[in-house]
Order: C-alpha cells, then sequence, then structure tokens
C-alpha cells in the first residue's frame, strides 16, 4: 500500500504557481523564436498554446522518485522539472543534443527527437522502478502523430501485461507537422485505446492548467500504488508553427488559430485568478518582473555557452572507450591539426 | 527554365514520373498539402490528386510496409522519410521484406518501389537529422542505392530510380537541395535515367548503373557520392593549385557499384581515396578500398586512402564543419597516397 | 553607441537565401529589441524578423523584392548598448586550405 495521499489540489496557491510556471514558458518560448529570427539559434520547435498541458502534467510529478520522458517540444514540462532555461536552449544553439543537464539526477530523460521513441525506455524505467519495489512512476510524452507509431502501441501493451506504473501522457495538439489529428489517429481518440489494453484511459481539456494536472496526479498515484498504467489525452493545440522552419499557413486556416488563440490556457488561469485573488495584479506584475530578470540572464548566458570540444563528444561515445578507436581518434584529431 | 535547383529538379522528376505513369504514387508523412518539409514534393498532391499523393499517419514501417504491398498489387509507390534518421523504424520492413520479398515468392513479387531519403549533414540539424544511412542500405541484398550530387543528376538518377524493377533507395544530398546549376540537356532529360546524365563514353560500358566523372586528371581518383562530390571537387581545385590533377569520379550508384569505372580510372591514376561522410568503420569506402585491391593489386602505387568519420554519433551543429570531410582531410589523404612506400 | 550589422541567418535547415517582402521599419526609425523589422520569404516559409537589439536603424541593405543570400547584411542598426545580443550566424565562409601538397617527384 502506498504512504503518498491523493493529491486533489486546486487552491489558488497552486494555479497561481502554475500560473506563473507556464508564463515562464511562453516568455522563454517567445524569445527563443525570436533568437532563432535573429540567427543566434538554429531551430526551435515552440510550444506555444500548450503549457497547461505541459506545466499542469508535469506539476502533478515528484522528480526524485518519478521519471519523466520528454519530446522535443517540452519546454514548459522541462521547466517544471526543474530543468533550467539554459540547460534547455543548449540543443537550440547546437551546442548539446539532450539538453545541458544531468538526465540521472534530474529524473529527466534527454530531451528525445524520434518521434514515438521513448515510451518504451518509459515502460523499461517502470519495469525497473516495480522490480526495485519503489513507489515511482515513469510519465512519458507524446504526440497525437507519436501515438502512430507501432512503438506506442508496444509500450501501451507491455505496461497493460507487466502491470507497470506508467503515464502515457498525450499532448493531441490539433496537428503533427502538417498532418491533422484526425488524418492521424484512427478512431479519433489515443485514450480509448486504452480499453483495447485493459487500461484506464482518460480525455482532459489540455488548456486547463489544474485539470491536467488533477488528471496526472489521479494516474500518477495509482501508478505508485500499484494500479498500473493510464493513458491520458490533453486536448490542446500548438498555435505556433511546427519549428521555426515550418509555416503553418500552407496547410491551415487562420480561422482555427484565432479560435484556439481565444482559448489560450494562459488567459484561462489568469481570469480564474483574477476571479479569485484581489491582489491578482500585484501578482502579474511581480511574475513579470521576474520573467524579464531571468530572460536577461538567459540572454546573457547564451552567449557564454561553450561548445563542446571534439575529443570531448568522442569521449561520450563509450562507457569503456576500446584502445583501438582510441587511437583513430586520436589520428583523426591529429589529421584535424595537420590539415 | 535555365536554372534549376536540386529541389527543383527533383521535384520535376517526381511531377514527370506521375504524369508519366499512372500506377506511380507518392506517400510521406507531409508530402501532400505541405508539399514535404523539404518542398520536393511541393504542388504535386494539387496536380496529381490525393489519391496518389498523400499523407500517411506518422509511422515509417507503415510507409514501407505498406508501399511492400502496393507494389504487390501492380502500383510503383514512392515513398519518403521524412530524415535519415528516421528510417530506423522502417528498417525491419527494409531488410526483413523488401530484402527478401522477390526471394521469397520464387521471383512472382517484383517491388519496383523508390525509397526517397534527406540524407547527410552539413545543415545545422538537431539530432538525428544528419545521418548516413548508404552502408545501411547498400548492405542488404536486392537493394539498390543511389544518391546524385547535382540537380541535373538529381533529375535523371530519380526518373531511373523509379523506372527500376528493383527497390531502390534514393538518398537526397540534403545541404544541395538548394544549389543550383544550369539545366543539363532540358527536356531530353525525361525518361534517360542514369546514362544521359554523364559522360557517355563511360555509361555506353555498363548496364546504366554508372558511375561518371566529374573532373579529369591523372594523379589520383577521388571517389564521392552526393553531397561530398562538392567537397572533392574543391579539394581538387586546391589540388591544382599545387599541380597535382586530381580526378574526381561521382559513384552515383552505391549499389550496384559501377566496378569498371572505379578501376578504369584508378588504372590511369594508380591512387585513390574515397570521401564519405559516414565513419570510416566499415563505411562504403572499406567496400571500393577492398575492391580496387582486388582488381589493381600490382598496379596500385599506394593503399587506397579513406576520408571519413571516427567512431561517434554525427555530433552537435557547432562540430559539423570539424566532423565533416574538410579540404585539408582530402589534401593530406591525398598526400599520403604520394608519400606511401611498400614495406 | 555602436553601429552593428546584422546578417540574414539560415532561416531553417539549410536554406541559403530571403527575399525581402517588405521592411516594417525606415532609416532613422527606433525600434526595440524583439520588434519586426522585416518580412521576408524562404522556400519554406514567409517570416517576421524580431529586431536583435533596440537602436536605430541606420541602413536597409536590400529592397524590396530583392534576394538576399545568408550570411550577406541585411540591415544596419546603431545601437545603444552591445548586451543582449548573443551573435549572429558567421557569414558562410568560403571553402579554404592549409595543407599544400607535395606530388612524387618522378611521375
Ligand atoms: C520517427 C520520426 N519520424 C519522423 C519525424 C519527423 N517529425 C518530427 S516531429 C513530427 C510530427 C510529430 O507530431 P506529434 O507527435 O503530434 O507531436 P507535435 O509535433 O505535434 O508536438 C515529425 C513527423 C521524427 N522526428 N521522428
Ligand atoms: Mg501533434
Amino acid at each position: 500500500m502506498s504512504t503518498i495521499e491523493s493529491p486533489p489540489v486546486t487552491a489558488t496557491s497552486e494555479l497561481l504557481s502554475l500560473y506563473a510556471q507556464m508564463r515562464r514558458t511562453r516568455a522563454l518560448n517567445d524569445e527563443a523564436i525570436a533568437l532563432q529570427r535573429q540567427g543566434a539559434l538554429t531551430g526551435f520547435p515552440p510550444c506555444t498554446g500548450q503549457e497547461a498541458a505541459q506545466v499542469g502534467s508535469a506539476a502533478a510529478l515528484d522528480p526524485a522518485v518519478d521519471f519523466a520522458f520528454p519530446t522535443y517540444r517540452e519546454l514548459g514540462a522541462m521547466l517544471t522539472l526543474g530543468i533550467t532555461p539554459l540547460a534547455l536552449m543548449a540543443p537550440h544553439r547546437g551546442l548539446s543534443f539532450g539538453g545541458a543537464f544531468d538526465a540521472r539526477e534530474a529524473h529527466v530523460a534527454p530531451i528525445n527527437a524520434v518521434v514515438g521513441g521513448t515510451a518504451l525506455h518509459a515502460v523499461g524505467w517502470a519495469m525497473g522502478a516495480k522490480l526495485d519495489g519503489e513507489e515511482a512512476c515513469a510519465l512519458t510524452y507524446f504526440g497525437d502523430g507519436a501515438s502512430s507509431q507501432g512503438e506506442v502501441h508496444e509500450a501501451m501493451n507491455f505496461a497493460a501485461i507487466f502491470e507497470l506504473p506508467v503515464v502515457f501522457l498525450c499532448q493531441s495538439n490539433g496537428w503533427a507537422i502538417s498532418t491533422p489529428t484526425e488524418r492521424q489517429v484512427g478512431g479519433g481518440s489515443v485514450a480509448a485505446r486504452a480499453a483495447g489494453y485493459g487500461l484506464p484511459g482518460e480525455q482532459v481539456d489540455g488548456n486547463d492548467v489544474l485539470a491536467v494536472r488533477d488528471a496526472t496526479a489521479r494516474a500518477v498515484h495509482r501508478a505508485r500504488c500499484g494500479g498500473g498504467a493510464t493513458v491520458i489525452e490533453a486536448f490542446t493545440y500548438r498555435l505556433g508553427p511546427h519549428s521555426t522552419s515550418d509555416d503553418p499557413s500552407r496547410y491551415r486556416d487562420r480561422a482555427e488559430e484565432e479560435a484556439w488563440e481565444s482559448r489560450d490556457p494562459i488567459d484561462r488561469a489568469r481570469e480564474q485568478l483574477r476571479g479569485s485573488l484581489d491582489d491578482a495584479e500585484d501578482h502579474f506584475a511581480r511574475i513579470e518582473h521576474e520573467i524579464t530578470l531571468e530572460l536577461d540572464a538567459v540572454r546573457a548566458g547564451l552567449g557564454l555557452l561553450q561548445a563542446p570540444t571534439m575529443r570531448e563528444q568522442m569521449e561520450l561515445a563509450y562507457a569503456r572507450m576500446p584502445a583501438a578507436t582510441r587511437a583513430a581518434n586520436a589520428a583523426w584529431l591529429q589529421d584535424g591539426i595537420d590539415g | 527554365m535555365a536554372e534549376w535547383t536540386m529541389q527543383e529538379a527533383l521535384n520535376a522528376a517526381l511531377a514527370d514520373c506521375l504524369a508519366d505513369d499512372d500506377r506511380t504514387l507518392i506517400l510521406g508523412e507531409d508530402v501532400g498539402r505541405n508539399g514535404g518539409v523539404f518542398r520536393v514534393t511541393a504542388g504535386l498532391q494539387e496536380r496529381f490528386g490525393e489519391q496518389r499523393v498523400f499523407d500517411t499517419p506518422l509511422a515509417e514501417a507503415g510507409i514501407l510496409g505498406t508501399a511492400v504491398g502496393l507494389c504487390m498489387h501492380g502500383f510503383r509507390p514512392i515513398a519518403e522519410m521524412q530524415f535519415d534518421g528516421f528510417t530506423f523504424p522502417a528498417f525491419n520492413q527494409l531488410a526483413a521484406h523488401v530484402s527478401k520479398l522477390r526471394t521469397r515468392s520464387g521471383g512472382a513479387l517484383n517491388l519496383p518501389l523508390t525509397l526517397r531519403v534527406p540524407s547527410y549533414g552539413a545543415i545545422r540539424s538537431p539530432e538525428h537529422h544528419s545521418e548516413s544511412i548508404e552502408t545501411f542500405c547498400a548492405h542488404l541484398p536486392s537493394i539498390k542505392v543511389v544518391s546524385p550530387s547535382t540537380p541535373s543528376e538529381a533529375y535523371a538518377l530519380l526518373r531511373a530510380a523509379v523506372a527500376d524493377p528493383d527497390p531502390v533507395v534514393f538518398l537526397e544530398p540534403k545541404s544541395r537541395y538548394w544549389s543550383r546549376e544550369e539545366r543539363v540537356a532540358g527536356d531530353d532529360l525525361v525518361g534517360a535515367g542514369a546514362r544521359q546524365s554523364g559522360a557517355d563514353a563511360d555509361a555506353e560500358r555498363g548496364d546504366g548503373y554508372a558511375s561518371r566523372i566529374v573532373r579529369s586528371g591523372s594523379d589520383v581518383t577521388l571517389i564521392a557520392w552526393g553531397a561530398c562530390v562538392q567537397r572533392c571537387v574543391q579539394a581538387a581545385a586546391f589540388a591544382a593549385e599545387d599541380g597535382v590533377e586530381v580526378e574526381v569520379l561521382d559513384l552515383r550508384w552505391l549499389k550496384p557499384l559501377d566496378v569498371d569505372g572505379l578501376v578504369a580510372s584508378v588504372a590511369r591514376t594508380r591512387r585513390a581515396v574515397v570521401v564519405h561522410e559516414a565513419p570510416v568503420t566499415l563505411g562504403l569506402g572499406a567496400e571500393v578500398a577492398a575492391l580496387l585491391g582486388e582488381r589493381l593489386f600490382g598496379t596500385l602505387a599506394a593503399p587506397v586512402g579513406r576520408v571519413g568519420a571516427p567512431d561517434m554519433p554525427y555530433p552537435v551543429a557547432a562540430l559539423e564543419d570539424e566532423y565533416l570531410p574538410s579540404p585539408d582531410r582530402i589534401l593530406l589523404a591525398i598526400q599520403r597516397t604520394f608519400d606511401a612506400v611498400a614495406a | 553607441m555602436a553601429s552593428h550589422t546584422f546578417t540574414l541567418p539560415d532561416l531553417g535547415e539549410g536554406l541559403v537565401e530571403a527575399t525581402v517582402l517588405e521592411w516594417l521599419v525606415a532609416v532613422g526609425d527606433g525600434v526595440e529589441r524583439n520588434a519586426p523589422l522585416v518580412e521576408v520569404e524562404t522556400t519554406k516559409a514567409s517570416t517576421e524578423l524580431p529586431s536583435p537589439a533596440g537602436g536605430t536603424v541606420l541602413e536597409l541593405h536590400a529592397a524590396e523584392g530583392e534576394t538576399v543570400a545568408v550570411g550577406a547584411p541585411l540591415f544596419t542598426l546603431e545601437i545603444a548598448a552591445e548586451s543582449g545580443i548573443v551573435g549572429t550566424v558567421p557569414a558562410e565562409a568560403p571553402p579554404t586550405r592549409r595543407v599544400r601538397l607535395r606530388p612524387p617527384a618522378a611521375r
């Protein structure tokens, strides 16, 4: 039996901190887009519009015990899990692949660009946690597009067969690059597939940060208590381009974007807070001020981030570098000096 | 169009394939309305309809496996992998089925499919977007592999790949998509395949899977394909400043290898260096070096040189210039063929 | 105060050029950091480029409709403080060499 209490938290103070995290995400996200257009980042996949789905779900995890598996679009989730902005910008400056942080320590897997690639890793991590008798769960993020990958089906089936503590968190954001969700998800719902594996599946308004937080907290609780895996389908919308080299006007209507802009998850939380806090504006001002300071630091820090050397990058390839490889590497590096 | 980019040439080739043969289909991720992330299929769905040019769900095994089934029903599918690094989910289909189905069926089933893959690095991409997969593919029986180096070559070779009765992996050098070039031979290229797109005399020799001599020289042969051909041409220009005449041979087809073309060139120059972006270890350079060693043991003045990557994953963008074959690395390898002395 | 010329960055995955659609500022205008400066179009997308720094527009290096190569000058700003510039894409350098060949004497 678990000692962990099921936590249905909806207090205003919690909403305020989720709001602050969403605003922070949006601000860094927008800055990253600008930095790409200014040539300072090589590319960036914005998470505009998905802040509630990301921040709400990540807030339900305890990175001291749980482990999260992000995709490339999880800026908000990763910030919420304690990864620093600069660590997350390093890949987009061509200095790192998975982010400049220690995945083992952070309990957050490196940023991963292979769509659907980490669902099975979450399953394996959860299997390990179960074997070790831990009360912990793995949460894997994936998109509506990723739900088409065979590996994602395999992962759900494994999680069901082995009764593993996994949360499958699908951000159904309307699009996989230019392919709309309805041309992607046969049957129309990823959560509905859970039933086929004998798993609970839940649909949630992905733009309602508290709803996402509560749904994820329930699933995390169930997982930690030995209740097995859950599939959550958070409906949201990718308000921005797929990445900074994508142009959504080629494939979708401005009207659709506008409809979702009016359902901006951050505006929604702000209105809720205005309704329940007398000094909401003061809080907002404080949050914006802190964000401004953080962005200044990010810009300054970005210019100071160092590229790894080729030798350092080579060392990453093996835990025990074979002598033959080391010799070949040395010769290759020497050619670079001679050449 | 007096000039065209490789992206335009590939787009034109696909359009001509679709126009010439209504059994030809294009399928892949974002190839329809979006025209592919590199715009290679731009406008084709509009022109040929959603039956013939269509987006699939995001599943590479699904794309390639479906293409196999389409072949079994008499279609000629052209499937796109969005990036080289995302071919791997389809690899089971490639190795277990595409490579074996003809034999499994006792020759009853042909697989005239083309697998287009934006390939190689040099565009400051994130992880998985800069891979060289040619050796993985060429190692598989029953699969042909080709990689163009210029816009007109791309046009002709893609037409040849699609026309081929066997499965062809078509590796597009993504760093060359926007390279411009005078359009060769205008519309005559249509249907000509590999034979028309290069040195005619050489092409006469074989069955159409011919390499081409990009630049003639007598001192050493540089052997490359795809994006590395341009690197070799640059190195050859530098070498010329030192009075060294470099021959540059564009393999085009990595399977089948144009053994006769390779041997003819290196028999003249007696020295060869293979240049590729992929790791040297078991890269295609190893096969070329072995072949030349077998055929030209007594003729070679030096061991065949190899310029390629170390045994490490393709590095972060900040290191990619250092990682890729530079003119200096190619020149060093050439110098080694000059300095070699038999033990 | 310093004048700083900004070049056209690669806006997406190996692109080599972009076409200026519309300048959203004129010479002499003051701009804030991240304010839209110019709309450009590439083979992949049309995009607004935000100002990399706050300052005054000194020069626009391309006319509307003109195609600019990645790495070529796009605009020059007079900048109040250098802070906040985290770097622009270096112009695509022409290939260079250091190795000199010593061909064998007898050929
Ligand atoms: C295996 C694989 N195939 C293709 C791609 C190219 N690609 C990157 S993101 C993407 C769309 C993903 O859509 P979705 O899963 O809905 O996530 P979203 O981008 O909407 O967050 C594609 C096709 C990839 N990264 N990995
Ligand atoms: Mg999606």
